[in-house]
Formats: C-alpha cells, sequence, structure tokens
C-alpha cells in the first residue's frame, strides 16, 4: 500500500515534466521502495548505487565543511542525476535529460522529497 | 567471519605437498631435534635484530616473542597439521596484520627459519642422505604450509582493515556497500 502510494508519488514527479526520463525512492541501505525507470534500467544497481553516492555526498559536504547537503547532481552528456534526501531514511533519485530546466527540476524534486517524507 | 579450515586446509596442502609421511617423519624425529629449536629461536632474532626494518617490532618484545616463537616451532615436529593448526596459524597471520608487520616479514622469516633448519637436519643426518633428504622435505612443506595459511588470513585481514577504512571515509554502512557489491555481483 504504501510503496503504490510512493510510486504515485514518483508517477506524478515524472508526469510534471518531460525531462524527467525516470525516478526512485531508495532506503539509505541502498534498497529501492519504490520506482518508476525505464524496463532496461536495473532496479538494485540504481539503488544501491544512488544510497551510495547521497552517502559520499554527506561525507563530502561535512569533510568540506559545506553544511547539510542538500542534493547530490551529477552531469553526463548524456543528461542528470540527482539524489537528494526523502526523510532520514530515503534517498530520492532522480534522472533527466541533458537539455532539462534544472531550477524546475529541483522545485518539483524539493516537492516530491517533501512529499515522501510524509509518507515514510 | 566464518572460516571453513578444513577446506584450507586441504588447500594449503595441496600447495605444499605436504603428506601423513611427512608429518610422521617430523614427528619421528622431534626428541632429537627439539633440544636444538630454542637455540635455532635466538638466532633467528638475532638475523631479525640485524634488519633495521624488524627493529620496532622487537623492541622490548623479544623474550615474550623468543617464548612464543620456540613453542611453535615445536609445534612444527610434533603437530597434527589439520585444522586446529590451521585456526591457530590463521590467527597468527591475523595478529600480524593488526600489529601492522609488513607482509615481506612472514615469507622472510620462514625462510630465515628455513635456514637455520636446513644445516642443524643435515648435521644430524648426514651419514643418512636419503633421509636427510625426506626431513628436509617435510621441513620445507611444513613451513611452507604455515606460510601459506598466514598469507591468506593476512590477506583477508587486510582488505577487512582497508574496508573498514573506506567505509568510514564514506560514510558508508556496512549493509550499504553489501548491497551495492551485491547488485554488481554479475
Amino acid at each position: 500500500m504504501r510503496s503504490d502510494m510512493l510510486t504515485s508519488v514518483l508517477t506524478e514527479l515524472n508526469g510534471t515534466s518531460a525531462d524527467i526520463e525516470a525516478s526512485g525512492v531508495i532506503s539509505t541501505d541502498g534498497l529501492m521502495m519504490a520506482s518508476a525507470l525505464s524496463a532496461e534500467m536495473d532496479e538494485d544497481r540504481v539503488g544501491a548505487m544512488s544510497a551510495a553516492m547521497l552517502s559520499l555526498g554527506d561525507r563530502t559536504a561535512q569533510e568540506l565543511a559545506r553544511g547539510t547537503l542538500e542534493q547530490v547532481l551529477i552531469k553526463g552528456k548524456l543528461g542528470y542525476v540527482l539524489m537528494t534526501h526523502a526523510g532520514d531514511e530515503a534517498v530520492l533519485t532522480v534522472l533527466a535529460k541533458s537539455n532539462s530546466k534544472l531550477g524546475l527540476i529541483f522545485l518539483d524534486v524539493k516537492r516530491a522529497s517533501a512529499s515522501i517524507t510524509d509518507l515514510i | 567471519m566464518s572460516h571453513n579450515f578444513d577446506q584450507l586446509t586441504q588447500y594449503a596442502k595441496s600447495f605444499t605437498g605436504l603428506t601423513e609421511e611427512h608429518e610422521a617423519l617430523l614427528k619421528e624425529i622431534s626428541p632429537l631435534l627439539i633440544p636444538y629449536l630454542s637455540e635455532v629461536t635466538k638466532s633467528f632474532y638475532e638475523q631479525l635484530s640485524l634488519i633495521p626494518e624488524t627493529q620496532p617490532f622487537l623492541e622490548g618484545r623479544v623474550d615474550s616473542l623468543r617464548a612464543m616463537h620456540t613453542q611453535w616451532l615445536e609445534g612444527l615436529f610434533t603437530t597434527d597439521f589439520d585444522s586446529t593448526y590451521t585456526a591457530g596459524m590463521y590467527k597468527v597471520g591475523d595478529v600480524h596484520v593488526k600489529v601492522h608487520l609488513p607482509v615481506e616479514f612472514m615469507s622472510g622469516g620462514m625462510t630465515l627459519i628455513n635456514g637455520q633448519l636446513i644445516p642443524l637436519v643435515s648435521n644430524n643426518f648426514k651419514d643418512d642422505p636419503e633421509k636427510c633428504t625426506k626431513i628436509l622435505s617435510a621441513i620445507s612443506a611444513a613451513t611452507g604450509f604455515s606460510l601459506l595459511i598466514m598469507q591468506q588470513s593476512y590477506q583477508e585481514a587486510s582488505l577487512a582493515e582497508e574496508l573498514e577504512k573506506f567505509l568510514k571515509i564514506s560514510g558508508m554502512s556496512r549493509t550499504l556497500f553489501s548491497n551495492l557489491a551485491d547488485a554488481y555481483k554479475d
């Protein structure tokens, strides 16, 4: 049930912008809780890699005195990966196109993250 | 971490060629050689003390190290090379990592010990070259067996220590690391 509600938040998030290609909610241990990914993506790898990157982001922000981590953004030639905390126990990961309007995506992701935090 | 010491014992025997005949031979000659072993240990530590890199590991500990070493050396001629012995040598390798002993000290040390035992056996069995050869072969297999176990343990303990450091630096939990590794198993 809760998984369905999380999936519904992700589906809504993916629908807010054509730039968002996929998203997932992952436990801080790297296990997928809910996802709206394309069929060719490996849930286990997306989950574990996202949680690992966010964990490293947390440590980097702390180590380099940047305050509490807000997000980790990875830019590749083919697009973006955006990871952010959704409460203390989950990670929200979003995959977006390379020509995305990041400002809008940040806003939508922030809202989705708040909804997920409430659900968890 | 649990280990299958029976399996490791067989693995080490397959590499070193240590046989039941070797073990029996070592036990047979033990009454003759054991009286010399404290002297072998003494010479071993004298040689070690000449190597500058080993000195920090010896300072203030030589007497206790000597006692443990003599006990192990005597065991080489009296023990059954089974999973219990393997578990003991495994622990020794583990301790070597904990005290940050460089890896080459183990093979270097074993070479020094063989270097001491070879003339000892040669002198005591000079009238029976065939037996002398068999004894030297048995000693080589027994010390090689011990070294292989220690190195196996050393390698695993080193990796575990490195992983611990990585987890601490990266902030990753052990569970997350394990899930990450599982995700990339294939």
